[in-house]
């Protein structure tokens, strides 16, 4: 096995004796979301700022069918990656015909069609006070009530669409992405259908996003109006850029930094969000490049010191 | 013509320094709370919709030159990253400031009540607003037109690298261009203060407003970004005349549809 996935393996195991069981299935959820928008963002180059509304749209659509109908944990997880490809699809089509800030622009400006609805439609979605009591139901005798249960399923899921990245990113279709995040028009005049790829890429990432907010709704029982709004998207951009976007583990790197950053200092202070606006400020103009390269960085300052 | 004086200043921001502004929701938000501030401090309406705004293009001088100044080569990833703390900062500082509950705020007694337009009976303040607004628009307009400034800043949406060879400094356009977007968008929020009162979330819900209008009106497009700032109002207005839950989604709606139609936006050619 290589290095990488022993350790990521050990941390799995180790994680829960460190940090509350709650917390550390946060930290692969947000890594799984991280995972989806790192093919955008690091692979083909998109910058996309509305990936709360296929995270928000599968948690409500995947907890509102919890909530009514005995559907399994493995149904729900189904649902969750239909309905974020799906509500990908519909936004994508629309963004991808555009390019640079206009793209930004647009995924953020549908994400907030997609909060304003959830937040008018208040009979289904609770609006601001969120839909709550989205249950775990139980699978083949093992209850997921339990919180180290459930732990374990969503580390395996993670497992799964970290290996399913994997071999994305390893496959043409992968190359395709990295060839027009480097040079669109070239990528375009070699052959290959840039708007399609583009859209593809786009649905994937909203299937990891759904994916996650599934697991998240059932984490919490609860699907908060925050899941969908903008703050979330900001949330998993920052997550994927100090974590190092374009490498396949940057994103997972992220998620332990930004879980365990906003978990500390959601205890502090109320006023939190500023604090955390404050990192994301210094991040930009002290640390870009994100972990990964800060330590490439250490590494050769090292070696230079040594000799 | 409020969502135009936002879109517009967007506009100004995102067409020459090609940063997507975040914070541009929340510029607004502080210039409806300096507004209030102000107004209580001097007990005069007029000398707080003069200064408050002023404040607004002081911070955004400030924050353009702090920060935004080197970020221009850093990527949209960065800047939107940054432009996003900021905004998370400023709607913070808001609440610690001025509390997180929402205060409503008077317009000047002058312009209280309505008027009967003899078809209609309108409030006096909003027909103010309506004009002022308009005359703002109208006087940004014949900066860019009709000034040697208004004819530098059009030339550096156009071609930044040109404006540079030609001895100008492009950093001082940029900041300039910042910090009058600011304004708009501090103008705009004193504005709205009376009508909708203040509440720290507002300033969100303008940003996702004033890219729409940019959207539509294409990036560093005055004329477009005061058409769809328009078109955006009216369909608004219309909405939610007969379904009021809707209004809010509607101008994205309309924003989706016209996209489908035209990807390129109403007036853009990129």
């Amino acid at each position: 096995m290589k290095k990488s996935t022993i350790l990521i393996l050990l941390s799995i195991v180790l994680l829960p004796f460190i940090v509350r069981p709650a917390i550390a299935s946060e930290i692969w959820i947000f890594a799984i979301f991280g995972l989806g928008l790192n093919l955008l963002l690091g692979y083909t180059g998109l910058l996309s700022f509305g990936q709360s509304t296929f995270f928000g749209s599968a948690a409500y659509v995947a907890g509102w069918l919890l909530k009514h109908y005995a559907i399994n944990v493995f149904f729900a997880l189904g649902i969750g990656v239909g309905v974020g490809a799906l509500s990908a699809l519909l936004v994508g089509y629309l963004c991808v015909q555009r390019s640079g800030l206009y793209f930004i622009m647009l995924t953020f400006a549908l994400n907030q069609l997609f909060y304003f609805s959830a937040y008018q439609w208040t009979s289904v979605t609770g609006g601001e006070d969120g839909m709550p009591g989205v249950p775990r139901p139980e699978f083949l005798g093992v209850d997921f009530k339990n919180p180290l249960n459930y732990y374990a399923f969503v580390s395996l899921v993670f497992l799964f669409f970290l290996y399913l990245m994997k071999r994305i990113v390893e496959s043409p279709l992968g190359k395709i992405l990295v060839a027009i995040r480097e040079n669109e028009v070239r990528a375009g005049a070699v052959g290959y259908n840039v708007p399609r790829f583009k859209l593809l890429a786009f649905v994937i990432g909203g299937a990891f996003s759904g994916a996650a907010g599934v697991l998240y709704a059932m984490l919490f029982g609860i699907v908060p109006l925050e899941s969908i709004s903008f703050v979330t998207s900001g949330n998993v951009v920052f997550a994927t850029l100090i974590g190092g976007s374009g490498s396949l583990y940057g994103p997972i790197i992220g998620s332990f930094v930004f879980i365990w950053l906003s978990e500390s200092v959601s205890t502090l202070w109320a006023r939190w969000p500023l604090l955390l606006g404050l990192a994301f400020v210094m991040v930009v103009m002290f640390f870009r490049g994100g972990v990964v390269e800060a330590w490439h960085r250490l590494v050769l300052k090292v070696n230079a010191f040594r000799n | 013509m409020l969502y135009a004086l936002m879109g517009l200043g967007l506009s100004l921001i995102t067409g020459i320094l090609n940063i997507p502004n975040f914070a541009h929701g929340a510029l607004f938000a502080v210039g409806a709370y300096l507004l209030v501030s102000t107004v209580n401090l001097f007990g005069n309406f007029w000398v707080g919709l003069v200064l408050a705004p002023v404040g607004v293009a002081l911070l955004g001088l400030l924050i353009e030159y702090v920060g935004i100044r080197r970020l221009y080569k850093a990527g949209h990833d960065y800047q939107l990253l940054f432009t996003f703390g900021l905004s998370l900062i400023l709607a913070e500082g808001i609440i610690i400031i001025w509390g997180p509950v929402g205060i409503s705020h008077l317009p000047p007694a002058i312009l209280r009540g309505g008027v009967d337009l003899g078809f209609t009976f309108y409030p006096k303040y909003r027909l103010f607003v309506m004009v002022l607004a308009g005359l703002l628009v109208l006087a940004t307009w014949l900066f860019l037109e009709k000034t040697r400034y208004g004819a530098i800043m059009r030339a550096g949406i156009e071609n930044k690298e040109m404006v540079s060879l030609l001895g100008i400094d492009i950093h001082w356009l940029f900041t300039i261009a910042f910090a009058l977007g600011a304004y708009l968008a501090g103008i705009a929020g004193a504005l709205t203060a009376p009508i909708r009162g203040l509440s720290p979330g507002m300033g969100v819900d303008m940003l996702g407003i004033a890219f729409v209008v940019v959207a539509l009106g294409g990036l560093g497009n005055l004329l477009g970004a005061i058409a769809a700032g328009l078109l955006i109002g009216v369909a608004q207005a219309l909405v939610a005349a007969y379904w009021t839950e809707a209004s809010t989604a509607v101008i994205y709606a309309v924003m989706a549809l016209v996209l489908l139609v035209r990807p390129q936006g109403l007036f853009g050619i990129r």
